[in-house]
């Protein structure tokens, strides 16, 4: 279990996080929904001890993040180092010396070339294998479905599925929000740091409705298409 | 972009390539004195260089930049800077015919591109516990027949000095391996302490640094037997170097080095029984870096 209390981030003087507040409890799948610049990703980095914050966040573990896969939206590579020395690297860190790496090699990608040159989907699919091999008990996935092919997609909200099944506690953002009602048991709903609207999945369609009044309003009248 | 990183760094460019071009003088000095066979080394790096402006991807942005003619004109004036301390030295040394084939392979590369991303994956005996060494050796593949073929020389010509120098050049690689600070990411998801990070580093640096310069070593203390003790000292010193760039980089992590450190670093250099102080100095400062990030 995870807990948020009063979570504030400043950025110089700009609050980017406003007294958030917050649990995750194990075997959930939790959805963060916003704008962009609305906080998401500073509140994942702020869970996962990359930021420093005002505030307390308790878990389970001594140390939270040595208990975390964290797939950042835009996951960093080296110019020269392979899918499969990536894997390894990400599993050493860990203390896992991988043996079966092709098996589990489930989104065939193409292991032996640099990663460097992977598109945007491929290389979000190996960072996603990478955290998925390190045995984690949490997982921050932020915009796991950016980018990836719809085959792929099906495979990640399985795999979200499975680590549900397993106990783990997974957070997830993302701007698809058929993807985030499919595989999310409460979604939270961030606007300006601050978090305004906390949804079970019995509502998610109340909230999808909502989100898309707010959101469009009147804007496309605007335009005069005609 | 080398004015702005030195400007950054605090140094004056100015001052930065005074110094380059007397270290130039100095080195090229003491290669001259070392082998016959230095004219064909200056014409190796000088090459070396001219391929890393080469690089496709560097050459499409310059191609959308200008137009076709200054595009050419820039090229041909950038290789000519490069290779111009090298040619000079070559023309000082009457070395005409040398001379003329860099200045014709500058003028080639000037209209060729290499794809650096490319197809193959260049095998690496480092595969195992990436990264440092694992893309430092694809980065620097050609160093390695070059300080083995120095090695050889330097059996070849009796020269033991030329053989610490290739010794010295596969170390001054590895070296080179540290200098680029690592994503944060990668730090962050160990979960182990700073102090087992650190350990965990400096094995893998020595134990790739040992296996990267055991044929250099074993060649030398065959034929050079009674320069082993010197051999050895060398050695040592090189994983002594090797501790203290590891341990700078991450006294200041996430920042680049500092003036201080480098300052540090190169009178350790000079004297190098400054390491005793140097390395426990930046061994705890590397434990407080990395404890904000780690712990």
């Amino acid at each position: 279990m995870i807990t948020i209390e009063k979570l504030s981030k400043y950025y110089g003087n700009k609050q980017v996080l406003k007294n958030i507040e917050i649990s995750f409890e194990k075997g959930q799948v939790y959805g963060i929904v916003g704008e962009n610049g609305s906080g998401k990703t500073t509140m994942f980095r702020c869970i996962s001890g990359l930021e420093n914050y005002d505030g307390q966040i308790n878990s389970d573990f001594k140390i939270l993040k040595n208990h975390l896969g964290f797939l950042m939206t835009e996951p960093f590579f080296f110019s020269k180092i392979t899918g499969t020395e990536y894997l390894r690297l990400l599993g050493n860190s860990r203390g896992k010396k991988l043996t079966n790496i092709e098996e589990n090699n489930i989104f065939n990608l193409p292991l032996n070339q640099y990663a460097s040159t992977y598109s945007t989907g491929m290389k979000k699919k190996l960072a996603l294998t990478a955290i998925l091999q390190q045995g984690n008990d949490c997982f921050i996935l932020d915009e796991p479905f950016n980018g990836v092919d719809i085959q792929s997609n099906i495979i990640i909200a399985e795999i979200i599925h499975k680590l549900k099944g397993l106990g783990k506690t997974v957070l997830i953002s993302s701007h698809i929000f058929s993807t985030l009602a499919e595989t999310c048991d409460e979604i939270h709903l961030l606007k300006d740091g601050e978090l305004i609207k906390s949804v079970q999945k019995e509502d998610f369609t109340k909230l999808e409705t909502e989100m898309k009044d707010f959101t469009i309003g009147n804007r496309i009248d605007k335009l005069n298409i005609t | 972009m080398s004015s702005r990183k030195l400007i950054e760094f605090g140094i004056p460019p100015i001052l930065a390539y005074t110094i380059l071009l007397l270290c130039f003088v100095g080195l090229s000095g003491y290669i001259d004195s070392k082998t016959e066979f230095a004219e064909y080394l200056y014409i190796l790096i000088a090459l070396g260089l001219l391929t890393k402006l080469a690089s496709k991807k560097r050459n499409e942005f310059l191609k959308s930049c200008f137009s076709k003619d200054d595009y050419t004109k820039l090229r041909l004036l950038e290789n000519l800077i490069i290779i111009l301390p090298f040619a000079l030295l070559l023309i000082y040394q009457k070395s005409i015919v040398l001379t003329s084939i860099l200045v014709a392979l500058a003028t080639i590369l000037a209209f060729s591109n290499f794809n650096t991303t490319l197809n193959f994956t260049i095998p690496t005996p480092f595969y195992k516990k990436p990264f440092e060494f694992t893309v430092g050796f694809r980065n620097t593949f050609f160093i390695f027949p070059l300080a083995y073929l120095l090695t050889y020389i330097s059996i070849y010509v009796g020269n033991f000095n030329l053989g610490v120098f290739s010794l010295l050049l596969v170390f001054l690689v590895a070296l080179s391996y540290y200098s680029k600070l690592e994503h944060e990411y990668y730090i962050w998801s160990f979960n182990v302490s700073p102090k087992d990070f650190l350990k965990e580093k400096i094995k893998t640096g020595l134990l790739y640094s040992t296996l990267s310069s055991v044929p250099i070593l074993i060649a030398l203390s065959i034929f050079f037997d009674s320069e082993l003790e010197t051999l050895l000292t060398f050695l040592l010193l090189g994983f002594a170097y090797l501790i203290t760039i590891i341990l700078a980089k991450y006294s200041v992590y996430p920042n680049e080095m500092s003036i201080p450190q480098g300052v540090l670093i190169a009178i350790s250099l000079m004297f190098p029984p400054m390491l005793i102080g140097v390395i426990p100095y930046f061994y705890i400062r590397s434990n407080e870096r990395l404890n904000t990030i780690l712990q």
